[in-house]
């Protein structure tokens, strides 16, 4: 039996295992599996490279019209799931080396975190409204009952006032979903996007306002992003490396995904995520300097970088949006990077305060030196990575002739660095005196290397990947394009 | 080569003969106006000799003995760069291998040297002195350097060898083509002579406190020694940039001394400064006129034109 | 294993040279979308890449002494690389890459002194990332114009780009230099930083702003000239940048004069140098780049001297504050010889080339007419005096003031052989002032289209103005000196000893041992007295900039406000912000 290799996997593969735990958990193959099945789909993504640069790759499961699974990957899509299944690799492989805690590496663990990239896939890939709602769903829950899973005070806070939010995030977005197809009967995306200029502007409007708040608040655009310090606090690290670097931006790209196809004209809702992004941007990296907790600090600083992708992507040109794209792959990385680090230095020094941690770069000096990449890349400073899709977005203004967005990033870029290198310069401090530290696994060092790694080479070589991004973009902008790969020509 | 060394020994030699002989009328003249009858005018050349043959001098250890080796052959290196005659071939030196801006600077290397010395001997109240000196020179030399600036920037050339030659006859001196530099510098040049109202460095007060508190015997002769040369060196200067320069050794001991004459006469009238009022006099008064001098000399032709 | 590490990172800290003597063609590197790293050798860059070339293995060594600090090692490549990089772009993006690399390698190993204080190390990397961004910004000003990244002239462009242009890039270069205003980060971050590295950074890192100083004005060749018209005999926007950098100089002297510690006051010295450096800059003839180049190279020369000798005294002695040393002359003789040599240099006394190098920048002054300038930055010279016998006095004279002091024995080879391989390089440029002008300044001028300086023989420094020989100079000199001290030994009677170092004329007492007779600490500090003096002392930006960074924490703690912890607030926002954006939307009469 051979099975066909189609974008479906990407959901399937994940949900079945998920679901197939207990057999695992016989026969001891929980750990693998859970670091095995990012690292398939991530295969998985490579293989079907070739072809989704050709075209997109569509799969239509009707269930009963208009309801049905419509998965679509194409080249921006392909960035996103090939993103997500490297981040969970990471991350899944980073819990299974460094012997993280016990509450990581049990079925309820597994379970989540696999829907966790089931959800993120299917949301990235699908072309349907409501399937889009299930996916969103399935992805928060999962994030939900993750920031719980320590039977803690703090985790469980932070685990329900993420339900809570998310909550009302959803509902917000369901309705505009309810309005959508009592406007124009459709939920395919892109029958929608085909005759969402026929409904009445102010029904459009708040079409639009509902969506907006509902992905904004999933998307942690300000003002709908105070929650994200608490639930990043609370939640285990790694997990606040995954929401960062992997639900965050499969929201983005799905908020960004439907302002391009649905809208004919995007100019004007760019501009207006533009300017959310410009003052998420500035409003997370200000607060952040005052920041006493990394995981915190880290929260605002990737507030920060979410706006700045907002930003660039809001912007509609093809260097800024591939740039944005880049930027999102670099900011996972980089933001799992430094979570990681803090999850390590959390795991040494039982502290993640600023003032526990100075002078810990003597007691741990590869996780300090880690942070540092880490920290410079995320300011953007060559030759990492940051630096390279940071340099393309910001010359995609200057080619526009637009210079406040360059303005505003070097400023907020400027600020970043001014909290990044204070807690360098604590992490170096001479005169700390520290705490003994707790053992960590050297083997959890494999997957912060290999992010470390990757840092390195894409901001050496930001050549080798720089087509995909300019595709991913282009497929993100054609809307007509798009509309006619799904509904024929001429429609 | 002979030549050079002849004329060397020439320069040296004249330059000491006329130090001793003004210092010698100096300290006459100024025991006049003081109603005593004052030394002889050779006691200046006794005063130097009895130091050179002094049989006993202290030292402080190396540094201490090379400071006044380097403030002598600083002394004969400024006097040596120095043209003492204009269409002459004697008592040139080499002063065709060197400029104004670079005998300006010659005149501070020795000092500097000698403050080695002043430092080595521990004594805290020499190196004061040398402090004052070095702050009475940052005063100084800001107007005194931009008087020769003015004339520099007349010549457009930092030759002095040039500047000499452009003065041919009285009508063409600096002090006639250019009496607001020769103002300028006037009062900057009495200090750089060390000479009263600025001479709060070598007072006699401050033989107790002063650069020279630690020097005796020989050493304290050198010190002497190359006080008056320099002197001499620095009069000369003034004499070629704005006197037209002299073409024989009369001419040139008659025009250094009416220069001295009226450097000695505005001394003898005013009583001593402290460094900070000196230095900050010379930031007013002398700068003052520069800066005046500057606007009306070179800012307005330009603005005419 | 470590041996071969060490002759490794030596053989690296080499590279500038290396890449100087094979350097030939050029090489490109593709980064993304198109754009593309080009590296070229430029005359310009060439001889700051010799400057580099110079002072990078001479401070290699004493970082190579045991214990190593392998992690400064490792950054100090990097740095290397970076500012390599910066000197042989070709586009724009190559250069800011060089300068990033640069900006954080040094942050990175500033961090490794046990001295960086927080206050320190964030001023210096603020204002070098400011300084960077700016130049970014430049950049992305300079692409949006011309289309790529290449560094060439821009045909004219209109006064409002060629202002914002020069404003940015102005802005970044003089952050680094450190100009006044912006000047603030040097002082503390020279003194903090580990005491070899610190000769790296006055004597190479400050080059680079230099560096871009000069490169800036070939931008727009004639739009310079153009927009702003001429000032006397030389450009009118040269004239304003000329006294940023003349008043850069006084001011930073001044305090130099009243440091207290050996590293500020060369920092602080540092800072007044680069600023005569920036006058001459701004005078912009072919004798003032002259000059400013001289500058440069004696610069690096000398306070990497300056710094590694200082090195050395705190290393051996423990001690940096003036009043804690004293009287090493005889312990350190060496090293007293190399602060001798440099603070000649420093203060531009003849025979050094220090000297060679003001001259230009005078002369030029004069042929500009800018003679105010010229005053101003004669009274900066001549106050320098001052430090500069500070700076040799405090350490080596007078009396030993601290037990480190009074038992310290000469610095180690690895501190030695740089300090007497730069006191020789330093009498060889005095030698031969030509040497410099003919082999590696004429050809920068040639290169920046400008009429080169010519010397008739390595020994002469020649200019339309006037010149002088060197070797003349030093060959009267120095048999003057050896004529003066033969007469002296001729004659009759004995030098005799003190007997002890309180054997002093000391206001008719006899000091002992508890006499305070160190002037190390106040000397300088009557300068106060002066009005004008005491006026500059009392000024400062630190307060401003303390301020700014009051504000910003301000700011943090009213916009964290925001963040608030209850969900309910969070779920009012959201509906009151969908609420009010229909809301406004209707009132605008959209619905």
């Amino acid at each position: 039996m051979t099975l066909p290799l189609t974008p479906v996997w990407f959901v399937a593969l994940p949900l079945l295992l998920a679901f197939a735990s207990p057999l695992w958990v016989r026969y001891r193959l929980l750990m693998p599996l859970l670091v095995g099945t990012p690292a398939l789909l991530l295969l998985l993504a490579f293989v079907l490279l070739p072809e989704v640069r050709t075209g997109p790759l569509l799969e239509t499961i009707v269930i009963a019209p208009p309801l049905g699974i419509h998965l679509q990957l194409d080249s921006a899509s392909w960035i996103l799931v090939a993103l997500i299944s490297l981040a969970g690799l990471l991350a899944t492989a980073f819990i299974w080396l460094s012997d993280a805690e016990p509450y990581l590496r049990d079925r309820r663990a597994f379970v989540f975190l696999l829907l966790l990239i089931a959800g993120c896939n299917g949301m990235v890939l699908t072309g349907d409204l409501f399937n889009l709602y299930v996916f969103l769903e399935i992805a928060g829950v999962s994030a939900y009952a993750l920031s719980a899973l320590r039977r803690d005070a703090s985790a469980l806070e932070a685990g329900l006032k993420y339900l809570i939010i998310g909550s009302v995030a959803a509902v917000f977005f369901l309705f505009s979903v309810v309005l959508i197809y009592l406007q124009t009967g459709q939920l395919n995306m892109a029958a929608v996007a085909a005759r969402f200029g026929g409904i009445p502007a102010p029904m459009q409007l708040l079409i639009g306002l509902l969506m907006l708040v509902g992905l904004g608040i999933k998307a942690e655009l300000f003002p709908f992003n105070f929650w994200v310090p608490d639930v990043y606090q609370g939640s285990h690290p790694v997990l606040a490396g995954l929401f960062s670097g992997l639900l965050v931006k499969a929201f983005l790209f799905v908020l960004f995904h439907l302002v391009f196809l649905l809208l004919a004209d995007p100019q004007v809702a760019g501009l207006w995520l533009m300017g959310l992004g410009a003052t998420t941007m500035l409003i997370a990296e200000v607060v952040a300097l005052r920041q006493e907790d990394m995981r915190r600090m880290l929260a605002y600083s990737s507030l920060g970088q979410i706006g700045l992708i907002t930003l660039a992507l809001g912007f509609g040109m093809q260097a800024t949006t591939a740039g944005g794209l880049f930027h999102m792959v670099n900011h996972t990385l980089v933001k799992l990077l430094l979570f990681l680090t803090a999850a390590v230095l959390l795991r040494s020094f039982v502290s993640a305060r600023l003032a526990d941690l100075a002078g810990a770069g003597r007691a741990r000096p590869l996780a300090a030196a880690l942070f540092v990449l880490g920290a410079l890349a995320v300011m953007g400073l060559p030759p990492l990575s940051g630096f390279a899709s940071k340099l393309w977005i910001l010359k995609g203004f200057a080619e526009a002739g637009v210079f406040w967005p360059v303005a505003l990033i070097l400023l907020a870029a400027l600020i970043e660095a001014g909290y990044y290198f204070r807690w360098i310069k604590v992490l170096y401090d001479p005169n700390g005196d520290l705490k003994a530290a707790a053992p960590v696994e050297r083997m959890a060092y494999v997957p912060m290397g290999v992010a470390a790694g990757l840092i390195i080479l894409l901001g050496v070589a930001p050549f080798l990947v720089d087509d995909l991004f300019i595709e991913g973009a282009q497929t993100l902008l054609d809307r007509g394009a798009a509309l006619s790969a799904v509904l024929g020509a001429g429609s | 080569m002979m030549h050079a060394v002849v004329d060397s020994l020439a320069m040296i030699g004249v330059s000491y003969v006329m130090g001793f002989l003004f210092y010698g009328f100096y300290r006459q003249l100024n025991a006049r106006i003081q109603r005593r009858w004052g030394p002889s005018i050779w006691q200046n050349f006794f005063d130097n000799m009895k130091f050179f043959f002094k049989s006993e001098t202290l030292s402080h250890g190396p540094m201490f003995f090379f400071g006044p080796m380097i403030i002598m052959a600083g002394a004969f290196t400024t006097v040596l760069f120095v043209p003492f005659l204009k269409d002459s071939t004697w008592l040139q030196g080499f002063s065709q291998y060197g400029n104004l801006i670079l005998i300006i600077y010659l005149l501070v290397v020795g000092p500097l040297g000698n403050a080695l010395a002043v430092g080595s001997s521990g004594n805290p109240f020499g190196v004061m002195g040398v402090t004052r000196g070095l702050t009475r020179l940052m005063g100084l030399e800001v107007p005194f350097f931009l008087g020769l600036a003015l004339v520099m920037l007349q010549h457009e050339t930092s030759s002095v060898h040039a500047i000499m030659a452009a003065q041919d006859g009285l009508a063409n001196w600096g002090i006639v083509t250019n009496p607001v530099a020769f103002v300028v510098i006037l009062l900057p040049f009495i200090a750089a002579q060390n000479a009263s109202p600025f001479d709060v460095v070598g007072a006699p007060v401050e033989v107790y406190a002063g650069p020279r508190v630690e020097f005796g015997g020989r050493l304290l002769g050198v010190l002497m020694t190359q006080n008056m040369m320099m002197s001499i060196a620095k009069l000369v200067l003034v004499v070629d940039l704005f006197l037209g320069g002299a073409s024989n050794v009369l001419v040139l001991i008659a025009k250094a001394f009416s220069l001295f004459l009226l450097t000695t006469a505005i001394s003898m009238v005013f009583p001593r400064l402290k460094t900070e009022q000196a230095v900050d006099f010379f930031w007013k008064v002398p700068l003052g006129i520069g800066v005046l001098a500057v606007i009306l000399t070179v800012w307005l032709p330009s603005w005419s034109a | 294993m470590s041996a071969m590490l060490r002759l490794l990172f030596f053989v690296v800290s080499l590279s500038p040279t290396l890449l100087l003597v094979t350097w030939d063609g050029s090489l490109s590197w593709a980064l993304i979308d198109g754009i593309r790293l080009h590296l070229t050798l430029t005359p310009l860059a060439g001889f700051f890449l010799t400057l580099l070339a110079l002072a990078a293995p001479l401070v290699a060594l004493p970082m190579l002494r045991r214990p190593c600090d392998w992690p400064s090692l490792v950054l100090y490549v990097l740095l290397l690389l970076g500012m390599q990089l910066l000197l042989l772009a070709g586009d724009f993006v190559s250069f800011f890459v060089g300068w990033e690399v640069m900006t954080w390698s040094s942050y990175l190993l500033l961090l490794r002194s046990s001295r960086a204080d927080m206050e320190t190390s964030q001023s210096f990397i603020l204002f070098n990332l400011a300084s960077a961004f700016l130049l970014l910004a430049g950049i992305l000003v300079f692409f949006s114009l011309t289309g790529d990244f290449a560094i060439r002239s821009l045909a004219e462009p209109s006064l409002p780009q060629a202002l914002t242009l020069l404003a940015l890039f102005g802005l970044a270069f003089l952050i680094k230099v450190g100009t006044l205003p912006l000047h603030i980060w040097i002082p503390s971050s020279y003194d903090q930083a580990p005491d070899a590295f610190s000769a790296f950074l006055s004597g190479s890192v400050s080059k680079m702003g230099v560096y871009g100083l000069i490169l800036l004005p070939t931008l727009f060749p004639d739009a310079l000239a153009s927009f702003a018209g001429r000032f006397l005999n030389g450009p009118a926007f040269g004239y304003l940048l000329a006294w940023v950098g003349v008043i850069t100089s006084v001011v930073a002297t001044f305090k130099a004069i009243s440091q207290e510690d050996m590293k500020r006051l060369l920092a602080y010295s540092s800072i007044a140098q680069v600023g005569y450096i920036t006058t001459a800059v701004g005078v912009g003839s072919s004798l003032a780049i002259a000059g400013a180049l001289y500058l440069a190279l004696v610069h690096t020369l000398v306070k990497v001297l300056l710094f590694i000798s200082v090195a050395g005294i705190v290393l051996q002695t423990g001690q940096r504050q003036f009043k804690d040393l004293g009287r090493l002359i005889e312990r350190m003789p060496i090293s007293f010889f190399g602060v001798l040599i440099g603070i000649i240099g420093l203060a531009g006394m003849p025979p050094l080339p220090g000297f060679a190098a003001k001259y230009l920048v005078f002369v030029s002054l004069v042929d500009a007419r800018w003679l105010l300038l010229l005053a101003a930055m004669i009274l900066a010279s001549t106050a320098a005096f001052i430090y500069c016998y500070k700076l040799i006095y405090a350490p080596f004279l007078g009396h030993a003031n601290s037990p480190g002091a009074k038992e310290a024995r000469e610095a180690p080879w690895p501190y030695l052989v740089p300090q007497v391989i730069l006191m020789g390089l330093l009498v060889l440029f005095g030698l031969f002032p030509g040497l410099a002008i003919d082999v590696l300044i004429d050809p920068v001028l040639v290169g920046l289209q400008m009429a080169p300086i010519g010397a008739e023989s390595w020994a002469k420094l020649t200019t339309v103005y006037g010149g002088y020989d060197g070797v003349v100079l030093m060959l009267v000199f120095g048999i003057a000196f050896v004529l003066v001290t033969g007469l002296f030994l001729l004659l009759r009677g004995r030098m005799r000893r003190a007997g002890s170092p309180y054997d002093l004329s000391f206001a008719g007492e006899v000091p002992t041992a508890d006499t305070p007779l160190h002037y190390g600490a106040g000397m300088g500090r009557e300068l106060r007295r002066i009005p004008l003096v005491g006026w500059i002392l009392r000024q400062g930006t630190r307060g401003f900039y303390l301020g700014l960074a009051g504000q910003m924490r301000a700011a943090a703690a009213l916009l964290g406000n925001l963040y608030v912890g209850r969900p309910q607030a969070w779920i009012l926002i959201a509906v009151v912000v969908l609420a009010a954006s229909l809301a406004a939307r209707a009132m605008m009469g959209g619905l």
